[in-house]
Order: C-alpha cells, then structure tokens, then sequence
C-alpha cells in the first residue's frame, strides 16, 4: 500500500452536472415561493381576507424570512455535501492519495465571520418583533380579560363587565361534534385586549393557533400580554403545556365578534347569573391542608 | 521501531478472560466482575443498545395511537401519558448518554494509547449505578398507577405528590439520580484518563476529534448533572418528606424549569459533542485525507460547549419569566462554532477520494439530517417564532432531527466503523447498506411531516385529536415511517448475528486502510491492555503515519507555528522530505509495519515471526 505519487490532479469539473444543480436549486425556489397562498404563509395559520390579529402578520413576515434565509443556507450546505460526494468519490483503480490539506486559515476565518453575520441580522429582527409582540405597557387595553387554567379546563373572566364563563374539558375528543361543549371566549373586533394569565394549579399554556402566540399560565404568578384582533371569526385554542391526564381535553373556542355582539353576549353572562370572577382559590394542592378561608384573598 | 514478538501462550478470545475457553457461567462472572475498560464500555452499549429497543416500542405505540383520532391503542390517557415520558426518559438518560460512556470506554483508551482508565473499579461502580438507576427509574410500569406520567422535564408542580401521586414517579426520581451518580463518575474518570494517561508523544493537540469531544463531554457532564441530581433529591423530599422546593407559592414552579433546563441543555450537547467526534473520525478515513481545519474543530466544540451552558432559558421563553433577547442572541451565536463543524466535515470530504463504505454512508446521513434539525433550531432561537411553534409538534420533529440525526446515525455509524475493533469481525456491508437506506427513509417519513402538524397547530404530548383539526393524514404518514423505522433494526440484528457465527476474523490492524488513530495500530480485538508496543506519535494520525510512512514523511504541516510550537513543539525534521522522496524513487523504503501481535484462535500456522506483515 505505498503511495507511488502523492499529489493527484483536481478532478475536471463537470459544467452539465453543475447546471443540472442549479436547475434543481431554481425549481425549488420556483415551488417554494410561487404556488398557493398557505406556502406563502410559510404553512402558517392564516386567512385569505386578513390578519386575524394585529401581530399575525409581523409574525408571518418574520417566519417566512427566516425560512427564506436558513433554506438558502441549507441548499448551499446540501450542496456541497452532494458535490464531494458526486464529484470526489474515489475512481476505480485510481490508488494515489488525494493532496493531504489541513487547514486554510482565511476560508477558516470567512467560515466564521460570515455566520455571525446572517445571526446579526436574524438577531435585530427578532429583537424588534419580539419586543412589539411582548410589549404590554405602551398602550392602554380596552379590554381585560381573566384567564385562569385549570385541570382540564379555563375560566375566563370578564373584568370590565364582571362576569366570567366556566368550562369543563371536551368529552370525546376523538368524535366528530365535541366541540360544540367547550367554553368560548368572546373577544370584541378591533379593540385593544389585555390577557392575564393565571392557574389554579400546575403549568398550563393559553395557545390559540392561529394567533401565532402561546404564554404559559403559571401557579403563583400572573402573566400578561396584549393583542388587538382584527379579523371575526370562530377559532380553536388549546392548552400546550402537559397538565395531567386529560392535557388533550383542555380545548376552548375563541370567537372574535363586533362590540354589540359581544355586549350580547356579556349580558347572557349577565342573565345567568355568572356575575363577579373565578379566582385561583379552588386548587387540589392547596386545598389539601388549608381550608380556603385560612389563606389570603386572591381577587 | 520494535516490533514485539508474539507470546507464546494461546489466545485471548473474550478480552479480559484468562487464556482458555470458559463455560458460561465463568464468562458471565468473569464480564460483569471485570475492570477492563473494554469490557465496561461493551457493557455499556449492550445495555443502552437495549433500552433503545425499549424506547423504540414505546415510540411505536405512541405512533400507533396517533394513527387516528380516538383512543384506540392505550386503556387510558394517563397511560399514553406514562408512554411518552418513559420514552424520553430512556432515550435521553437511559440510551444516549450511557451509549456516549460506551464508545468513551472503549474507544478514548485505545486512542490515547493508554493501558485502561485512569480508575478502573470507579468504573465498573458507575456502569452498575447506571443500571440498577435505569431499572429502577423503569420500574414503575410494575407498580399498581404505573410509570412516571408527568413528561421527561417532570415540571413542577404536576411532578409533586399532590397532581403525580404512587410510587412510579418516586421510582422515577430516585432511579435516574442514581443513574445521575454513575455519569458523573464516568466523567471524572474520563477527564483523569485523558489529562494524566497520554502515551508519549500524544500532546493535548494530537488528540484525535473523539477524545476531545470525550474530554469537553465529560467536563460539561460535570457542570450539568449535579444540579439535576440536587434538583432531583429535592424533588424527591418533596414526594416523600413533604419538602417545599418546588411549591409555586414559593416561585418553585419556574425554579424547578430553571435547574431542570440548566442540566437540560447542556445534556443535549453532552448526548450531541461525542456522536459528532465519531463522524469527525469516520470522514477523514473514507475521504482519504486528514480532518479538515483540525484546531479549529476543537475550538468550535469548546465554543460550542462554553454557550451551551447560557442559553437554558430558550426552553422557557413561553413562560415571560426570562429575558428573552439575552438567550435569543446566545442560542443563535451557538449556530456560528455548529456551522464551522459542518465546513470543517465538508473541507474533509473537498478533493479527497471517497468511498461510501457503510460507516461513511451512515456520516453522510448523519450529516444531512442533523443539518435540518440545526437549521429548525436557528428559527426556535427567535422567540417571535418561538411562541408559536413551542411545544408542538414543530419542536418534537426539531429534537428527534437533532438527537436523532445525531446519536442514532452516528451511533450506527460508529458500530459500523469499530465493530472489527470490538469483534474481531466485519459486519455484512450489503445489509449495512439495507439498514441504513430502511432507516433513512423511515426516519425521513415520520419525522418531517411532524414539521408542518405543529405549525398548524398539534400540541406534543397529545394523546387525541379530533377528525376536524385536520391532522389525521399527516399522524397516518409519520406512523407509516415509524413502522419502516423500527423495522430497519431486524436487518441490523441479523447483521450482528450472522456476522458473528460466520464473518471471517480480520486479521491487521485496520481493515479499513487509511485509520488515523491509535486504535489502529493495534489488533482487532485489542489485548488486555491495548497495546504490545506504541507507534512514534508525532501528528494526530499515529496511525496513519504507521501504515503510509512515506507520506507522513512528505506531508507534514503545521499551520502558522505559534509562540507556544516554537517554544515546545516540534522535532527537527530537517531532511526527512529529501530521505522520503529518495526511497521512494529507490523503492528502498522499509515495508509497512504493525507494532502489535494478530491473535486469534484459530490454528496457528506460521506465526512466529509476531505480527510483522
């Protein structure tokens, strides 16, 4: 196994398998941003006839250049991975070394600098988005809402109008109709709302899909934050933090309404005598041992 | 260079057994009392390699459930939800890591030159805490409320004894905080065997890439798992002494997510650096050409390590109880050392002459799929995009991508790559290349499409979903993969099997003609302690400059020497290049040599003259 000479020639490049490359890169470029308007979401969550709050579309603009930007730098990466492994398999009978390179100090450095770059960049974006998503202090809320998860359903509290509604979790998930059940959440169109989050008893996550946004809802601890829905609608919403055994039960419906819609349905509260608020004083822990009048009021 | 002569006692077959054929029942005694560091570390991958068969059954119920909505599979959801913790549980601490103290065990000796582990007993203790914590922690499946249910991360306060009550969860506690000990004990041993038991000549920077990974692994298994087994012991006495860590009303439930993730991330790059020093040593091999960028590798996996101790939060930007743009910006730096990795592997492969033997195959696969789950990781990092995608479907198909892609390619590929080293047998390439083609495909078809069901809006952790989500098909597409997944094993096993009642013993040192370190300058099995003698090291690749002298000669670079090479480094090698290129016109050179004695069992003929080819 001696080598006989140790520096072999460069293999000749081959110009049609290269243009076959680019043809490939440019057809999934073509399919990835040319057809439906579900691709042009970036698969996210959406509508056709608008934004289904006001920070949807900051969210989308964001996920689909990030895509846009790591799919560019995984094509290049397949890409070169596919050269070696095309171009420079060993040739039969072709027994001599390759050149025993080991390092090339500027390509080492370019490799380095040009990704703390494309992160700088991905960095100011999602510096910017995150702190307009997360923001709950620049703007008055024109309406508040009390959430409060718990094992395996969600109270929510109207605090404007005091009244709350109370669900219990979805029978059958698996059956087509069960939604019908579920507790609703009435949100008025185009008015500011302010979420407080809180939970009766272990971790929950307030997820509402296609608002593009989760907060979790904490034992001991209030969590806030702020939307402004700009679309009506009926949607889905879920728990996404486990909580127990019927962690998938834990559905609610969010329905986006106009104001004298909503005032309707304040009032229905109203009419049921669902007056006042559900605090967080209820939990199994701390019913255990401490009856509820030994413990300080909540609300 | 001395070539020792063989001993004229018979042969070693198992190592560590005395030189005779035992019966059963001492080979059984004499494996699980050894010390041998061989031994403990083929222990230690059969063991992992069984709970991943565990896990992986597991899995397929849980896939087989999601088929279609409703419950079809389980009795009950608490039961799905006893199924999906035991399956990360087992994954994560049961298979990936101790599979991590396997390969250690027995490869990072050999590759130092060394005759066993620095604390050889210490070593066989960790390996026993290490099971008997992974039965127990299992156990729970016999006890009346069954296993563990409340997830891998056990988020307090759902993991207490108030919302998780029976003995599954405290099984699970105390178990993996014993199997916790063991890793830890592991690492010191690691760490002491690499900085004290060097051969001569082996310098910390001709270490090969996996011995590295080892040490930075092993220093990152120290700052990570004492904080889970205190995590754990307290969670513990809250289970059973009615402690008050981890109750909310004392902000224990974001306490527990901190000490948690504080062992959590750093344990995806302890179960991550040493896979990737295994690929780091197959390319070089099958590409012909030594490790590309090699310091600057070694940089990147202490980069690497030195972030993933900062960015722990980034599993917690849901909960607004952390400051979002600090962990942002730390975990998207970590991309930065992660991608000159992948340039480093792709310098390698540049104008070397590859072939695509079964490990090489497996280093590819490994390559394309982690490069996904890194690139999904990059988006996770935004916590924009984050709030969104966290905690479904999106984040279990950018883990498995990352651990998956990573442990389990890699881990093939390391068994392709070592199994004459550990066997003393090839295994079958024909139906290497079956598994892997089965694997890559079935992997691909259940895990991709998990992208999409998240973005759309399927939580993890669901045990149902109603026909109106619309995620039925998508859940059918990923249990079909799964199905062909699992099934790429059975050719794997019958590799193993038929290989070891009919493969022919390989008789060199490296079968694979162009291995770089130690490990293949010895013979396959190693004996008792490793090596008769010990090549010259005077690069990284020992080995290699062992079997191809005169290119070792005439190819030796050392970029921009520094203060440090100049003050300490290297031997006058003036007029080697003229000596080299001298005997090859001539063709006087000396033929290549193995230091070390072929020992097998089978007749011996004509072996006096030791193992000198």
């Amino acid at each position: 196994m001696k080598g006989r000479t140790l520096h072999s020639e460069p293999p000749c490049r081959n110009r049609r398998s290269s243009l076959r490359v680019a043809a490939l890169i440019g057809a999934v470029v073509v399919v990835l941003t040319g057809c439906s308007a579900q691709a042009q979401r970036g698969f996210l969550p959406g509508y056709d006839d608008g934004q289904v709050t006001n920070q949807t579309g900051r969210i989308t603009s964001l996920w689909v250049g990030s895509w846009v930007a790591a799919l560019l730098v995984g094509l290049l990466t397949w890409g070169l991975i596919l050269w070696c492994v095309t171009v420079y398999r060993k040739r039969k009978n072709d027994e001599t070394l390759p050149v025993q390179l080991r390092y090339h100090v500027p390509l080492e450095i370019m490799y380095v600098i040009l990704p703390i770059l494309m992160i700088g960049v991905l960095y100011f974006y999602t510096a910017r988005d995150t702190s307009a998503i997360t923001d709950v202090t620049t703007e008055q809320p024109d309406v508040t809402i009390g959430v409060v998860g718990k094992q395996w359903s969600w109270d929510f509290n109207y605090v404007d109008d005091d009244v709350y509604e109370t669900g219990v979790q979805a029978q059958d998930v698996g059956n087509e109709g069960s939604f019908a059940q579920l507790p609703t959440l009435y949100l008025p169109v185009d008015e500011r709302v302010q979420f407080n989050l809180d939970s009766r008893d272990v971790i929950h996550s307030f997820w509402i899909p296609a608002f593009l946004y989760k907060m979790d809802v904490i034992p001991n601890r209030t969590n806030h934050f702020q939307i402004v829905p700009t679309r009506e609608g009926v949607y889905v919403g879920k728990c996404a933090e486990l909580c127990g055994e019927e962690h998938s039960s834990m559905l609610f419906n969010v329905e986006v309404v106009s104001r004298a819609e909503y005032d309707a349905q304040m009032d229905k509260l109203r009419d049921k005598g669902q007056t006042g608020q559900l605090g967080v004083e209820f939990s199994r822990l701390q019913d255990a041992d401490n009856p509820p009048s030994s413990r300080g009021e909540e609300n | 260079m001395a070539i020792e002569t063989a001993p004229s006692t018979p042969s070693t077959r198992i190592p560590g057994l005395a030189p005779r054929r035992q019966t059963l029942g001492q080979s059984v005694i004499k494996v699980i009392t050894s010390t041998d560091h061989k031994t403990i570390g083929y222990l230690y991958l059969v063991t992992s390699f069984i709970f991943f068969g565990i896990g992986g059954v597991m899995a397929l119920l849980i896939r087989a459930e999601l088929f279609a909505p409703g419950i079809q599979i389980v009795q009950s959801k608490e039961q799905y939800n006893q199924l999906f913790t035991m399956h990360g549980t087992i994954m994560l601490l049961l298979f990936a890591t101790p599979l991590f103290a396997g390969f250690a065990n027995v490869i990072m000796p050999l590759q130092i030159g060394a005759p066993d582990v620095a604390f050889p007993r210490l070593n066989m203790f960790a390996y026993w805490l290490y099971l008997f914590g992974g039965l127990i922690a299992c156990a729970g499946f016999f006890t009346p409320q069954g296993a563990a249910s409340f997830g891998w991360t056990a988020y307090a306060p759902l993991s207490n004894a108030a919302f998780s009550p029976g003995l599954g969860g405290d099984l699970w506690v105390f178990g993996l905080t014993m199997t916790g000990f063991g890793t830890i004990l592991g690492a010191v041993n690691f760490i002491t065997t690499i900085v004290t038991m060097r051969a001569p000549g082996m310098t910390m920077f001709r270490m090969p890439i996996f011995t590295w990974n080892t040490l930075v692994t092993s220093m990152l298994v120290l700052m990570a798992f004492p904080p889970l087994a205190a995590a754990l012991f307290a969670l513990g006495a809250d289970r059973r002494l009615g402690a008050q860590v981890f109750n909310p009303e004392n902000g224990g439930a974001i306490l527990w997510q901190h000490l948690f993730w504080f062992f959590g991330h750093p344990e995806v790059y302890i179960i991550a650096l040493p896979f990737f020093g295994i690929v780091s040593e197959i390319l070089p091999v099958f590409s012909r050409k030594p490790i590309f960028g090699y310091k600057g590798l070694i940089y990147a996996t202490i980069a690497i390590a030195a972030l993933s101790m900062t960015v722990w939060a980034h599993h917690m930007y849901a909960t607004g109880a952390v400051l979002l743009p600090f962990f942002a910006l730390m975990t998207m730096l970590i991309a930065v050392p992660t991608g000159v990795k992948f340039f480093n592997w792709i310098g390698t492969m540049w104008r070397g002459k590859l072939t695509f033997e079964t490990p090489m195959l497996w280093t590819i696969g490994f390559l394309v799929t982690f490069l996904f789950g890194g690139l999904t990781g990059v988006i996770l990092s935004s916590p924009a995009l984050d709030f969104q995608v966290t905690d479904t479907y999106f984040v279990v198909a950018h883990f498995h991508y990352v651990v998956f892609g990573t442990v389990v390619f890699a881990m093939f590929a390391g068994f392709y790559f070592w199994w004459p080293k550990f066997t003393g047998r090839m295994l079958d390439e024909r139906l290497g290349k079956i598994h892997f083609w089965t694997l890559f495909f079935g992997f691909h078809a259940t895990f991709l499409v998990q992208h999409w069901l998240g973005v759309v809006g399927m939580p993890r952790r669901y045990a149902d979903y109603a026909p109106q989500d619309g995620f039925t098909w998508m859940n059918q597409l990923s249990t079909g993969g799964s199905v062909l997944l699992a099934a790429s094993t059975l050719p794997f096993l019958w590799n193993v099997y038929i290989t070891w009642r009919n493969a022919p013993l390989v008789t060199v040192d490296d079968p694979w003609g162009y291995g770089g370190s130690l490990e293949w300058a010895t013979s396959c099995p190693p004996p008792r302690h490793n090596f008769t003698s010990l090549p010259r090291i005077r690069s990284e690749r020992p080995a290699f400059d062992l079997h191809h002298p005169e290119v070792a000669a005439m190819d030796h670079a050392e970029p921009d020497p520094d203060l440090l090479d100049q003050l300490l480094g290297e031997p006058d090698r003036r007029g080697e290049r003229d000596v080299a290129r001298d005997r090859l016109v001539h063709g006087s050179g000396e033929p290549e040599q193995s230091s070390t004695t072929i020992i097998d069992d089978r007749p011996r003929t004509d072996r006096s003259d030791g193992g000198a080819r």
